[in-house]
């Protein structure tokens, strides 16, 4: 029965991810496929495919330096998108975005969803990094494993909050452990506390080969959890624990249980994945190596992908004007989704009195609100489309959906947020004037404010003199695009509101002090982004009440903070979505956060066939089933594609 | 130089061509003066080459013009377009060289820039340049200061310039003050060692002993002899530090004490122009033409100048 | 010479203990949210952060941390990097590193050092003629166009024209071919520069117009005396410049992707890798004082008119 359900939810979810990604852009002639019939698509979309040739090895790069293997304690993207490739988890979505077995075979939960069993496949042994199987052999005590690695503070996983609240006895644990560290509590012992895991969290071997997962609360977006989170990967944890600090510094500090391991890795160069030869799904496997290499800069690998030398380039909008007009042009797909909302951050408690009796203000923050062009911000990423990457809300569209297939944020309140254009600037200029009414004397001065200095050092100091122009001290990173994003801010909030009324000022910070702003306050406005990680808005709404390590503004919402109480106590899963579409909405329509563009970066270039890779919505790229061409993807040829897939989509999951 | 061996050798005078002269008071007095002044002869001998003449000229202009020109332009650096059509426009006729990444107009942007750039590089010019020539000749002078100089020079010049520059940018603002003191910090103490080096092949050369023998007070032979010796030097270093000051400034902004955003120097436009170098190249062309200028006149200027402040070039 | 040698080893020591232990209590005023990335320290709450930092040991009094530091030092154990590579040992990325900015800077060292004299030399040959022209060409290119600017332009265009790759591979030795021309081009300059210009300041002195008077050989005069001479303030740099080879190029190494040491430091001070910054500095430190007393000592060797090696 719940198996069932399961599968009912993740077919809707598919389902309606299917309908609500973001429509690509194709110019003047919408949609080539759409008049066709299913059969004319599919017949096309697959000559497509038989007329190329297909490589074995995959050439792609990565930006930045990464640091260790660990993935349990690793926040770099490429990082992750190695381990998602090396190290299989329970469940992984297939190219529909449906879960699909993986190590686990099979999988049920009990009736209110707090209780997870999953079957691991039987046999499996992990390899080295020279692929030869070794002695260990995949169990469900690695998955319990996983969890005791990470339960212990000493071993400093990154990203435990959501796992350690959901998963029981997981939180007690940890922090039992951390007091015994710090000397605050002394009378019990440290290997007594970490012998009675199995009793104290609810994670266990029931036998070799199957592990259940005792849950805090109801989860029904547990699979997607299980997608997204690294640390619910099994460990061997006696090879861990052996290698200590060493463990996964490099390839060979490690062993692997995915498609792949890693072959080579030569840090801040190259990193060689190789298909696994003892995989268990290996006929699924269309390339037999993965070469990344590090190229930091964006044009030398956008040159380099036009020599030929890699397979895969980003485009951002610059380079996209650039390339218009070229032998390229042709070649530019535009990206499908993410999940990342870029908002404003506003301080509800800094030093600069101005503000803050302002931003304490109602229709202020709705001026604020209303006085951002969020076109233009969206053109500086997405010059040819950029309605396509507006985001009113802060879980994005088609993350979530509720059993009977409805996104999370087509629930009213959010559903009219969603739809509001909030570039009004008249409006704005409406509410400024009605705050300026209820805190300022006739002469301009902002009642009960004092002149002074601000300190916001090392970020930056300033005067203010207690009257209008409302000073406001913008803060973000000194990256080149942010600070003309910065720039945007300034011209659109003071020309839609008045420069009479708002002084903007923008201060850039150097990204390695990101704690020596947000944290204790050293802004007045505050650019940052946040990324629905899992079907579930719990991720980053549990996270912004008053007291949560995500409000750093410190704005206080009792209001909210009861609608989320509310939520997590829910009944069913709708009602628990509809009491968060209320808190959100509660949040933005009052301005506590205003989000205003997705975080997508318009273009990209590719040799890759698209959705022959598994749908990843919320985990990483995996690259099993990825077919390779020896020439690059068209864009006619990528909409053939897109149309056919969609229907074979449909297809897909109306049979199953 | 046959001709002078052959005067050598004949060592006989003719009694007849030459007789001896008579000591005339005036006329020894009148050999005794000469009109020679050291720092006209350098201008004179500095201007007789029409390109040098030339190269003035340009730079005081674009020196002028980067002045003159943001008190009268009525157009704002900073006025930002919020229409995208705006962006990253094309040389027109409204805009001679374009517009930036947020429509900016780059040529009123470059004036403010040079003007910006020039001030500050001169005051780092000044502050690495002079402090350093003096303490390093009395450092390469008095033999007594060179172990604890050196030690003040190693400890500050091996303390990573990121570390206090990372402390620095944590206790104080970004200004053009701020960014003054982190570029002058250490370049006086390198300057210093380098004129040091050069004083110590200097202060034995025979004329410098000859004049200690006499009892010339160090300070003495430290103002009139070394420094007009190394005077091309100092003008040729002082001419380095104003290309150097801009570039250094771009590094500073990336380590965290840069200016204020709003800020324009030739630095920052070069900069924020990069990024876009290979899809609007024009962006940079204005800037980085006024910048080669700049730099280039000022190194042809400081050598020349160096040459025509030796005294042995005055003829 | 060796009561001298000991003294100089001595103020060395002293000099690298100050600046080590003077780094090592700047780094600890740094904020301790310092030590988080962005991500992290969005993804944390208070508690679990103060349990990472006092886990890492960086809790402790600094002075606890600095003997704790050097008490590893002595049985050979940098320790381990904090936000850069987290949990990598130091020693095992120097070790990485090293080796291949060693490589580069050596070999553009040396390319910098023969054409940058030759240009020097060609310049003071033909002293106002084309060869000086040229030159001075040259270096005013180099210096007056700023570098990202140029290097980016034979980064993609020169690598295009001479079909060469665009980024650095260990296997294929082409690819050495473009990073090492853009490292030497600034040295070149350099050493041309200053080459030209103390030769034509010795080639004004009395010393030589008398050697040429007396009747010596051109040749002779400028090979013997002139470039001898001139070239002196040039050694004093050679064995610091030999020595810093290892700590790269932040531009060059990441626009061609080379893993080297290149912004090591720097990106370290910037994430606040403290246990990196620390022995970098350390290391850098010790280098520093070798090579300015093996440049006295080189300058002392070649130019007899000075001597360090007097009671001071």
């Amino acid at each position: 029965m719940k198996r069932i359900l399961a599968i009912l939810l993740v077919l809707a979810m598919a389902l309606s991810v299917a309908a609500c990604q973001e429509k690509p852009v194709t110019g003047e002639n919408q949609d080539p496929a759409a008049s066709q019939q299913p059969e004319d698509v599919a017949n096309a979309a697959q000559q497509i495919i038989e007329g190329k040739e297909f490589e074995r090895v995959y050439k792609t790069y990565f930006t930045s330096s990464y640091a260790s293997f660990n993935y349990y304690s690793t926040a770099y993207a490429t990082v992750r998108e190695i381990i998602a490739n090396c190290i299989d988890g329970l469940v992984e979505p297939n190219t529909y975005g449906v879960y699909v077995p993986s190590l686990a075979e099979s999988w049920k939960s009990n009736e209110d969803q707090t209780v997870w069993t999953f079957k691991i496949r039987e046999g499996l042994k992990w390899v080295d990094h020279t692929g030869a199987e070794t002695e260990y052999e995949v169990t469900a005590q690695d998955f319990v494993d996983g969890i005791r690695y990470i339960g212990d503070p000493l071993n400093g996983a990154y990203s435990l909050r959501v796992i350690r609240n959901l998963i029981s006895g997981l939180y007690d644990y940890y922090w039992t452990l951390d007091d015994i560290d710090s000397g605050t509590i002394t009378d019990q012992k440290r290997e007594d506390v970490v012998a009675s895991f199995d009793e104290m969290v609810g994670v266990k071997a029931v036998d070799e080969y199957t592990v259940e997962y005792t849950l805090e609360n109801s989860a029904p977006y547990f699979l997607s959890l299980i997608e997204s989170s690294m640390l619910m990967l099994p460990v061997e944890y006696d090879y861990a624990v052996a290698l200590g600090d060493d463990f996964a510094v490099d390839n060979e500090h490690m062993l692997y249980c995915g498609a792949y391991y890693v072959s080579a890795f030569e840090r801040d160069k190259a990193i060689t994945l190789t298909a696994n030869p003892n995989y268990w799904d290996k006929e699924n496997i269309t390339i037999d190596t993965i070469e990344y290499q590090m190229i930091p800069d964006g044009t030398t690998s956008l040159e380099m992908f036009k020599r030929g030398e890699i397979d895969y380039a980003s485009v951002e909008a610059e380079a996209y004007l650039s390339l218009q007009g070229t032998e390229w042009e042709d070649n530019l797909l535009p990206t499908s989704h993410s999940f990342s909302t870029n908002y404003l951050w506003l301080d509800f408690a800094g030093e600069n009195p101005e503000f803050n009796k302002f931003i304490n203000n109602e229709n202020f923050r709705k001026a604020l609100m209303y006085s951002l062009n969020r076109e233009s911000l969206a053109s500086l990423r997405e010059p040819v489309d950029p309605s396509r990457i507006l985001r009113n809300t802060i879980n994005a569209e088609g993350a979530i959906y509720d059993s009977n297939g409805v996104d999370y944020t087509d629930y009213s309140p959010l559903k009219e947020i969603k739809e509001t254009d909030y570039n009004q600037p008249e409006l704005a200029k409406q509410y400024m004037e009605a705050a300026i009414k209820e805190l300022c004397d006739e002469n301009g001065n902002i009642i009960g404010c004092e002149a002074g200095t601000v300190d916001y050092l090392p970020v930056c100091s300033f005067d203010v003199d207690g009257k209008l122009p409302v000073t406001i001290c913008y803060v973000g990173t000194d990256d080149e695009s942010e600070i003309i994003m910065a720039q945007l801010f300034k011209a659109m909030i003071e020309e839609s509101i008045g420069a009479e009324y708002i002084d903007f000022q923008i201060q850039a910070y150097s990204g390695w002090t990101y704690g020596t702003v947000a944290d204790p306050l050293n802004y007045d406005i505050y650019f940052d982004s946040l990324s629905t990680g899992y079907a579930d808005p719990s991720g980053i709404l549990t996270r912004m009440t008053t007291d949560g390590a995500e409000n750093v503004g410190k704005y206080d919402v009792p209001e909210y903070d009861a609608l989320i109480e509310k939520a997590l106590n829910a009944a069913t899963f709708e009602e628990r979505l509809q009491y968060f579409a209320e808190a959100e909405a509660y949040l933005c329509s009052n301005g506590f956060v205003i989000p205003f563009i997705s975080s997508l970066r318009g273009y990209y270039m590719s040799y890759s066939v698209p959705y022959t890779s598994p749908l990843t919505l919320y985990g990483n790229t995996k690259y099993k089933g990825t077919l390779v061409m020896s020439e690059p993807l068209t864009k006619a040829e990528f909409e053939t594609l897109d149309a056919a897939y969609e229907i074979e989509r449909a297809e897909a999951l109306s049979a199953k | 130089m046959e001709n002078m061996q052959n005067t050598k050798s004949s060592r006989t005078l003719n009694p007849l061509k030459f007789r001896a002269a008579v000591f005339d008071n005036m006329l020894s007095e009148d050999t005794g003066y000469s009109n020679y002044s050291y720092w006209r002869s350098t201008i004179r001998t500095f201007f007789k080459n029409k390109a040098v003449l030339a190269l003035v000229i340009l730079i005081s202009l674009i020196i002028i013009m980067s002045f003159v020109y943001p008190l009268v332009s009525p157009v704002d650096p900073n006025k930002v377009s919020l229409f995208p059509l705006e962006w990253n426009n094309r040389p027109n006729s409204e805009h001679w060289f374009g517009t930036d990444t947020l429509g900016r107009d780059i040529w009123t942007r470059a004036w403010y820039g040079v003007r910006n750039s020039f001030l500050l590089a001169l005051c780092i010019a000044i502050s690495d340049v002079g402090i350093g020539m003096i303490v390093g000749a009395i450092w390469g002078y008095n033999k007594k200061l060179d172990p604890i100089m050196i030690e003040i020079y190693n400890v500050i010049t091996n303390i990573p310039s990121t570390v206090y520059l990372v402390l620095l940018a944590y206790i104080m603002n970004t200004s053009y003050l701020t960014l003054f003191i982190s570029m002058a910090s250490r370049g006086w103490i390198v300057e210093a060692r380098f004129f040091r080096n050069r004083i110590l092949s200097i202060r034995d050369s025979e004329y410098n002993v000859a004049s200690r023998c006499l009892g010339t007070p160090m300070r003495r032979i430290a103002t009139k002899n070394i420094i007009p010796h190394i005077i091309s030097l100092i003008i040729m270093e002082a001419a380095l530090c104003i290309p150097y000051s801009i570039g250094s400034e771009v590094f500073l902004g990336f380590v965290g004490v840069g200016l204020p955003v709003d800020a324009i120097t030739l630095g920052n436009i070069v900069n924020q122009g990069r990024a876009s170098f290979t899809l609007h190249p024009y962006q940079m062309l204005l800037p980085t033409i006024i910048l080669c200028i700049i730099t280039v006149a000022f190194y042809v200027i400081g050598n020349k100048f160096a040459d025509a402040s030796d005294p042995r070039n005055h003829v | 010479m060796g009561k001298y040698i000991l003294k100089r080893t001595l103020n060395s020591l002293i000099t690298v203990v100050i600046v080590f232990v003077s780094v090592f209590m700047l780094l600890r005023l740094m904020p301790l949210s310092g030590y988080f990335p962005q991500e992290m320290l969005k993804e944390t709450d208070e508690a679990t952060r103060m349990s990472y930092l006092r886990n890492q040991g960086l809790l402790d009094h600094p002075v606890v941390q600095l003997g704790r530091f050097v008490a590893n030092l002595f049985q050979g154990d940098l320790g381990r990097s904090l936000t850069v590579y987290p949990k990598v040992p130091i020693s095992t990325l120097l070790a990485e590193k090293i080796p291949i900015t060693a490589a580069f800077g050596f070999s553009s060292m040396l390319l910098g050092i023969v054409l940058g004299l030759s240009l020097g030399l060609l310049m003071v040959r033909f002293k106002d003629r084309w060869g000086d022209r040229l030159g001075t060409g040259y270096i005013l290119i180099v210096r007056a166009i700023p570098n990202l600017i140029y290097l980016f332009f034979i980064q993609v265009w020169v690598s295009l024209w001479l079909d060469l790759p665009m980024v650095f591979d260990k296997d294929i030795p082409s690819s050495w071919i473009l990073p090492v021309i853009c490292l030497a081009l600034g040295s070149i300059a350099w050493y041309a520069l200053w080459l030209r210009r103390f030769m034509v300041d010795e080639e004004n002195r009395d010393y030589v117009k008398f050697a040429l008077v007396k009747g010596l050989p051109k040749k002779q005069v400028w090979k013997r005396h002139v470039f001898k001479n001139a070239i002196i303030p040039l050694v004093i740099y050679l064995p610091s410049d030999l020595l810093f080879i290892i700590s790269g190029s932040l531009v060059i190494e990441s626009l061609y992707s080379i893993p080297g040491t290149g912004g090591l430091l720097t990106t370290a001070i910037k994430s606040q890798d403290n246990n990196l910054v620390q022995v970098i500095v350390l290391m850098y430190a010790i280098l520093s004082v070798i090579g300015v007393f093996l440049g006295d000592l080189l300058v002392a060797a070649v130019d007899p008119r000075i001597k360090l090696t007097e009671e001071a």
